[in-house]
């Protein structure tokens, strides 16, 4: 079980102080939400913890091993990352998106995750022509298929309708019973997180 | 499978029909294609096996290189709007073959004049590379660079007063005329080992479609895919230019017009796109050695006509989804 511990950060994008002097203890083994209203720098902080954008100050480690530390394919092998936004212009199939660039292991699940989010229906078709929610949960798909200790997920419930918001809180409760350490960025408010074990205003620091 | 097959199998039939005609009508032609190896002294026979052969056998190399650029261009920059030109590629090319040329090194279609429209494509394509930081920082870069280097072939072109100074010129312009049946052993060599390398990397491209994040988060460096990318992308460039010039065009729509064929993996996309680069070139070489002899027309110009609308035609009928 990986613990993500996150000290005092500050990061600073287009000379404006999105995220300043945060902390948060992560649990290993839960699934953690954090939340806040839209330029609260939720995303930035994800894209920090994926280590996707530099950050100004302070730390963040897996298992006590600061991010900037680790190369990309070991950031690669501990944490799988599911983006928010997606668009495609080229018509590859969606079984054809779920495995690129996937090891062979993680090929072997791709029927296994396409029964469990739904989409068996749609997985010869074009990506191109999905809609946003299902497009969004190809992406889900890629991230999840992956054997990694953390999941970190932005908005990933954001465009799916009530069925395909119960199979993808099915499955983020799946792995955390199996130990994963799953961080959620979400902008709804607490009422709608009770799967969340753990929530984490980042306006109430 | 089947797809590649027919349309493979148009190349051999535009290639001998490509040999038939020309600005010289030959009597009997058909006889001479079909025995090679005979009357290797009739005037005939050396028009067909001495002078159209080699320049067939470079229409169909040079456009399946060109095809294959096309490829490596979009995929490596994500962006369906790229080609070898858009990077600077070509325009860097040109400028180390004249630079070759000017200080009387290197001939036009010699494998010195490869050796210098390498470092010139490398040096350019390197050069957009190294400034942008993101791929369509990178488009838009290398249209400033592509700009800067063919504005200054143009002004040294257009300065020069040498004895050579017109086949130079007419080079610029692209045209398979100046095509010597040596340079063919240099483009086939670079061809097969081009080719196998970008078949190499190809599905490392059907990542970066993904964008740059994707590529990371799965623990792979999108830059470093892109600079082997562009490393082959500009020996194919390199050889292309010193060999015949700037040809328009041919890069761009044959990647577009494989993938309404076959879709876009990048695997297939390679060997499709290099078969209809070849198809486009050698017929558009052919119309121009031919159609109005004895001038040759500028081959850049039907390239341009004859992609053009083939690539405008497969889109419309795409509707509105890129394949």
């Amino acid at each position: 079980m990986a613990l993500i511990e996150i000290k005092n950060l500050s990061i600073v994008r287009g000379g404006r102080k999105v995220i300043d002097g945060f902390n948060a203890t992560i649990k290993p083994g839960a699934i953690t939400a954090i939340i806040g209203p839209n330029g609260s720098g939720k995303s930035s902080l994800l894209a920090a913890i994926a280590g996707d954008i530099a950050y100004n100050s302070g730390s963040i480690t897996f298992d006590g091993e600061d991010v900037t530390s680790l190369s990309l394919l070991e950031q690669a092998e501990i944490r799988s990352v599911v983006m928010q936004e997606r668009s495609y212009w080229l018509s590859y199939s969606v079984r054809d998106v779920i495995a690129m660039g996937q090891n062979a292991e993680a090929l072997t699940r791709i029927d296994e995750i396409l029964v469990s989010l739904d989409m068996v229906d749609f997985a010869e078709q074009s990506v191109t022509t999905l809609s946003g929610g299902e497009a969004q949960r190809v992406e889900i798909a890629r991230a999840l298929v992956r054997d990694c200790e953390i999941y970190l997920l932005d908005e990933p419930l954001a465009a799916q309708d009530a069925a395909s918001k119960v199979r993808i809180i099915t499955l983020l409760k799946k792995l955390r019973d199996e130990g994963k350490t799953i961080l959620v960025i979400a902008h709804i408010d607490k009422s709608a997180l009770t799967w969340c074990d753990q929530i984490i205003d980042t306006l109430a620091q | 499978m089947k797809r590649f097959t027919l349309i493979l199998a148009l190349l051999p039939v535009a290639g001998l029909l490509a040999l038939a005609v020309g600005a010289t009508d030959v009597a009997h032609v058909w006889s001479h294609i079909f025995n090679p190896f005979s009357d290797s002294n009739n005037s005939a026979h050396q028009i067909i096996w001495s002078i159209r052969a080699p320049r067939v056998c470079a229409a169909i190399l040079i456009g399946a290189c060109l095809g294959i650029a096309g490829v490596l261009a979009q995929g490596s920059t994500n962006n369906p709007i790229a080609d070898p030109a858009i990077l600077g590629t070509t325009a860097g090319a040109s400028l180390g073959v004249l630079i070759g040329v000017l200080f009387n090194v290197v001939t036009i279609g010699s494998v010195g004049a490869v050796i210098f429209a390498a470092i010139g494509a490398l040096l350019a394509t390197i050069f957009s590379f190294s400034l942008a930081r993101s791929a369509l920082q990178l488009i838009t870069i290398g249209i400033g660079v592509s700009a800067i280097l063919s504005a200054i072939v143009g002004l040294t072109l257009a300065m020069i007063s040498r004895p050579d100074a017109r086949s130079v010129s007419f080079w610029s312009f692209g045209s398979l005329a100046l095509v010597t049946p040596q340079i063919l052993w240099v483009l086939l060599p670079v061809f097969v080992v081009a080719s196998l390398l970008a078949w190499k990397i190809a599905p490392s491209l059907d990542l970066l479609s993904l964008g740059d994040a994707s590529v990371r988060h799965i623990g792979h460096d999108a830059q470093k895919i892109r600079l082997k990318s562009f490393a082959i992308l500009a020996t194919l460039v390199a050889v292309t230019v010193s060999s015949v010039g700037t040809i328009a065009f041919l890069a761009l729509a044959a990647p577009h017009i494989a993938r309404f064929i076959n879709g876009p993996r990048n695997r297939t996309l390679i060997p499709f796109s290099a078969v209809i680069g070849a198809l486009i070139l050698l017929g558009a070489d052919t119309a121009a050695r031919s159609a109005l002899p004895p001038h040759e027309l500028p081959i850049g110009l039907l390239t341009s006509l004859i992609g053009a609308p083939i690539l405008i035609a497969t889109l419309k009928k795409g509707g509105d989804v890129w394949r």
